[in-house]
């Protein structure tokens, strides 16, 4: 058994502890990466996040949920951060945090979204924004693990500056044949762009995306209503609703 | 974002944090039956309403409250009217 099947069922409390950054790497010019280091952490599954709890010197506190962004296979643990303004945690993470500072921090959290190499059938993952970091875990993990079964994903973003992990990723496809990557710009597109445009519909979704018949295991991560709309569109193309994973990013105030 | 009530739904999976706090199993992939119109779903697919100080889970089916929880400085509560039971 190895350790992501021992994972998949646990049954242990979740207990606030502290996390070190160790280094902090930018990924956009509004997004960053904090590489963690937790004393006691028991590994996670690709999906998974934590809470992050920050207290104020007068005691108020303030808490967020974070997706981890790195695979189990990696250390340190990663967190990627998008900068919400006017927001109470996010603006501190990016901007004020430096290496070696502590923050509390709980996890990992959840079940259920969830994948591993374990899961059968393709992978195919939708992403808007920063809601790419979840599935940058699944992915990671599928390559740590040289993984041979067809994967896809499908990425929304504002501009060609808006998009994470971007070299990773195109590094990602070019070593991997049965993984594509297809992108779609909203707001803007550099000269020269032969990619897709605009928001993901239902005819970009039918076009790139594997058809109903192969069984996909998808899972779509973004804003609420980008995640209304392909999870909406998703389903009147003949997916199952239950193979259909959602995590929406609220505005939790950021 | 257009700031309508629509956009404030989250998923289940991120009430995972407060509900971990009460139960000992992983929570968002436990079963849960509606007790009004019977259907069952994952809690983590669940339609979540969240606040500061809680969350409510509602039926992705009819809508349906299956769980309140808040967190006050007076404990924990956990309300679970609507639901007919959990399986983990």
């Amino acid at each position: 058994m190895t350790a992501i099947e021992t994972l998949a069922r646990p049954a242990q409390r979740i207990a606030w502890q502290l996390a070190q950054v160790r280094g902090i790497a930018a990924e956009t010019y509004r997004v960053k990466s904090l590489m963690l280091r937790v004393a006691n952490w028991r590994g996670h599954l690709p999906g998974q996040h934590v809470d992050i709890r920050l207290t104020a010197a007068d005691g108020y506190q303030a808490q967020r949920s974070y997706s981890i962004a790195s695979p189990p296979e990696d250390e340190p643990l990663a967190l990627t951060v998008e900068r919400v303004d006017g927001g109470e945690v996010s603006p501190y993470l990016v901007d004020d945090l430096r290496a070696g500072d502590h923050f509390e921090l709980r996890g990992p959290i959840g079940g259920y979204f969830v994948w591993t190499v374990a899961t059968r059938g393709p992978l195919w993952v939708i992403a808007g924004g920063s809601g790419i970091t979840p599935l940058m875990a699944m992915l990671r993990h599928r390559a740590r693990r040289k993984l041979r079964a067809p994967a896809l994903l499908l990425y929304s973003s504002r501009s060609l500056d808006d998009v994470i992990y971007r070299e990773e990723l195109g590094a990602m496809v070019r070593a991997d044949p049965d993984l594509r990557v297809v992108h779609t710009l909203t707001r803007e597109q550099p000269e020269g762009w032969v990619g897709h445009r605009g928001r993901i519909d239902k005819a970009l979704l039918a076009e790139a995306g594997f058809p109903p018949g192969q069984n996909p295991c998808i899972y779509v991560c973004g804003a609420t209503p980008f995640v209304e709309d392909v999870s909406r569109f998703l389903v009147e193309l003949g997916h199952d609703p239950l193979t259909v994973k959602t995590e929406r990013f609220g505005p939790s105030g950021g | 974002m257009s700031g309508s009530v629509q956009d404030l739904v989250l998923d289940g999976n991120a009430a995972a944090g407060l509900l971990q706090e009460i139960f000992v199993p992983e929570i968002t992939n436990a079963e849960i039956e509606c007790e009004v119109c019977g259907s069952t779903a994952r809690v983590g697919a669940l339609h979540l309403y969240a606040a500061e100080m809680g969350v409510v889970l509602r039926c992705t089916c009819c809508d349906g409250i299956l769980m309140r929880a808040v967190h006050t400085v007076h404990g924990r509560w956990l309300e679970m009217k609507g639901t007919r039971c959990l399986r983990f």
